[in-house]
């Protein structure tokens, strides 16, 4: 199958500095990517490329497109909320799904009442008299109610309140999400969506750093906790990163037996946060 | 197609205030002059005597002179809605590859799948075609009010209206030329029109004064070096965007003519066309050299913002 997103030596460069750094990268079908970085590590450059909303050297093709000559018809394919809510402020509720409705081929505007009807915002609200939550809502019960098969969301939930982060994440999952769709997402709250993703890249400095399956990180990473007198032997066994928490040593390894780890003390499968802490550490030093 | 109404449909909610209001609103002035001057008339005029007699001296005049006097009435009248709309359409366009940049709602808009070219189309024909129509429909509109007031005051003397002018002045005639005028216009200044649009795509702020100083700049230079060679101060940009005015289809001045005042296109500065307001004479601009350069220029500055909206959204 032929992959939705794959580049090779994609490169972005705002003057002399090198934004993306030839990033080769493979997103097939039906995956829940998790791009993760740092500020300013080039998430969102990458991002503008693949939506074809900046130029860029290098290889990229985006449901077979280019995205930077072919931006209108990608978009009839792809979805995608940039930063924080943009939708335009003197508009009305109506005209905006209106307008959607006519310009979109896959828009439903069935579905989109659906997603509107849980929340306050009615027909006739203009945007600018929408709070900053009820704006993002809005636009995810726009972009939602799109028959795509990519959706790019970066940092979606920027703003929201907890209660409906996490009813989004859900209704993504479970109305949204199906093998047909690939979904790139970034987000600095990581913990929230570490159990949806399937696949892991983090990105720093341009480059990227680390990019595996969710069953890769499980079965490659572990985190070790040991009491103090073990720290010396799980040193030894050259640990990416290590950390204290209420007198324990926790080291974080990357291929490393597991039964070797487990004589020393607890291993856990590592959170993605840790992972990443630990990916950025090793990527300075 | 379907893109392209949603599009245009989409400015014109943006910009309600200075499509739709805006006419709206000469009209109502337009009409509470007219009632203000019925009003001051009554309250001066014994028994309505002058106003009588202003209404029988037009009667004994032949049919003729009511006919022509009346349709270079109901032209001449639609100045103000010219010079507003001019003004309107100079902003909008402005403020088209703008506003979406400064507010980021262009990252809405490029998520939507209608491509560069059909967003500026968009903007263009509302400048070109949404406006002016809409501008027209409101003095249409207003004419017949005031047509409306009038009789019933001509009615009010003991005169009848429909022989005294409703019958005589053919308003088809002036709402079709005025029509005209105004399309024609859109397509003259289709070169201003995209220097317009190529400022509002490339301005990082205050497009007005991107609009203006380089013009403004350019000219006096030219005016400079003209100067220190040979003395004299013609040819130069302010005196080519002047005559391009005065040349315009639209119906801007009036003209002294065997004795009379005319309505005339654009100014009659200069005589590179018959100022005379026909359709011929507005046909014979569209379709002259200068016209073919204008378009020439339209089409590069039109490009230069198509260029520019591409890629807008690069940080």
């Amino acid at each position: 199958m032929t992959p939705i997103i794959s580049a090779r030596g994609l490169t972005k460069r705002y003057g002399r500095t090198l934004a993306v750094d030839h990033i080769d990268m493979e997103i097939p079908a039906g995956r829940i990517v998790g791009l993760i970085g740092p500020n300013g590590a080039g998430k969102t450059s990458a991002l503008k490329a693949i939506l074809g909303l900046a130029t860029f050297d290098g290889e990229l093709s985006v449901l077979g497109k280019d995205p930077s000559r072919d931006r209108a018809s990608l978009m009839e394919d792809v979805c995608f909320i940039a930063d924080v809510a943009v939708l335009p402020r003197w508009i009305r509720v109506w005209q905006l799904i209106d307008t959607t409705e006519q310009i979109h081929p896959g828009f439903s505007r069935e579905t989109c009442m659906q997603y509107l009807s849980h929340t306050k915002i009615t027909l006739d609200h203009k945007v600018k008299q929408l709070s900053k939550g009820m704006v993002a809502q809005l636009h995810l019960a726009l972009v939602m109610a799109i028959d795509a098969k990519l959706l790019v969301l970066d940092e979606p939930t920027l703003g929201l309140d907890i209660l409906y982060r996490k009813q989004f994440y859900t209704s993504l999952l479970n109305d949204y999400f199906d093998e047909q769709r690939t979904i790139l997402i970034t987000t600095h709250q990581v913990e929230e969506i570490e159990h949806i993703l399937t696949d892991l890249i983090f990105i720093q400095d341009g480059k990227i750093a680390l990019e595996a399956s969710m069953e890769e990180v499980e079965s490659r990473y572990v985190e070790l906790m040991v009491k103090p007198e073990f720290a010396e032997q799980a040193r030894a066994l050259n640990p990416m990163y290590e950390r204290e928490l209420f007198g324990r040593h926790i080291f974080l390894f990357d291929n490393v037996e597991r039964d070797r780890l487990a004589e020393l003390g607890e291993i856990h499968t590592p959170s993605v946060a840790d992972l990443f802490v630990a990916t950025m550490k090793r990527g300075d030093s | 197609m379907k893109r392209l109404i949603a599009l245009i449909r989409r400015e014109y909610w943006e910009n309600k205030g200075a499509l739709r209001t805006t006419p709206l609103v000469i009209g109502g002035i337009y009409i509470a002059f007219l009632l203000m001057s019925i009003f001051t008339t009554a309250h001066f005029d014994n028994e309505m005597y002058t106003f009588k007699e202003a209404v029988r001296l037009l009667a004994s005049q032949s049919p003729e002179f009511r006919a022509t006097h009346g349709y270079e009435v109901m032209l001449g009248s639609s100045l103000f809605f010219t010079v507003v709309l001019a003004f309107v359409v100079f902003f909008y366009l402005l403020g088209a590859l703008y506003d979406d940049r400064k507010d980021r709602s262009i990252l809405f808009w490029k998520s939507l799948p209608a491509s560069d070219t059909l967003t500026i189309a968009s903007k263009l024909l509302t400048a070109m075609i949404v406006a002016p129509f809409i501008f027209w429909a409101v003095f249409v509109l207003t004419q017949i009010v005031m047509a409306g007031i009038a009789s019933i005051m001509v009615l009010s003397v003991g005169e009848n209206p429909w022989t005294l002018f409703l019958s005589v002045v053919n308003p088809l005639k002036a709402w079709a030329m005025l029509l005209a005028s105004y399309l024609a216009s859109s397509i003259w200044f289709l070169p201003i029109y995209g220097w317009l649009l190529l400022v509002s795509a490339f301005a990082p702020r205050i497009p007005l004064l991107f609009a203006l100083l380089p013009p403004v700049i350019f000219a006096i230079l030219q005016i400079w070096i003209k100067f220190l060679k040979t003395f004299t101060v013609n040819n130069n940009l302010f005196g080519l965007v002047g005559d391009w005015v005065a040349n315009s289809p639209a119906i801007l001045t009036a003209e002294i003519r065997d004795g009379e005042g005319m309505l005339a296109l654009g100014a009659t500065l200069n005589h590179d066309f018959d100022h005379a307001v026909t359709l011929t004479n507005i046909l014979d601009r569209l379709f002259s050299l200068q016209m073919l350069a204008g378009l020439g220029v339209a089409a590069v500055f039109l490009t230069g913002a198509l260029w520019l909206r591409h890629r807008a959204t690069e940080s």
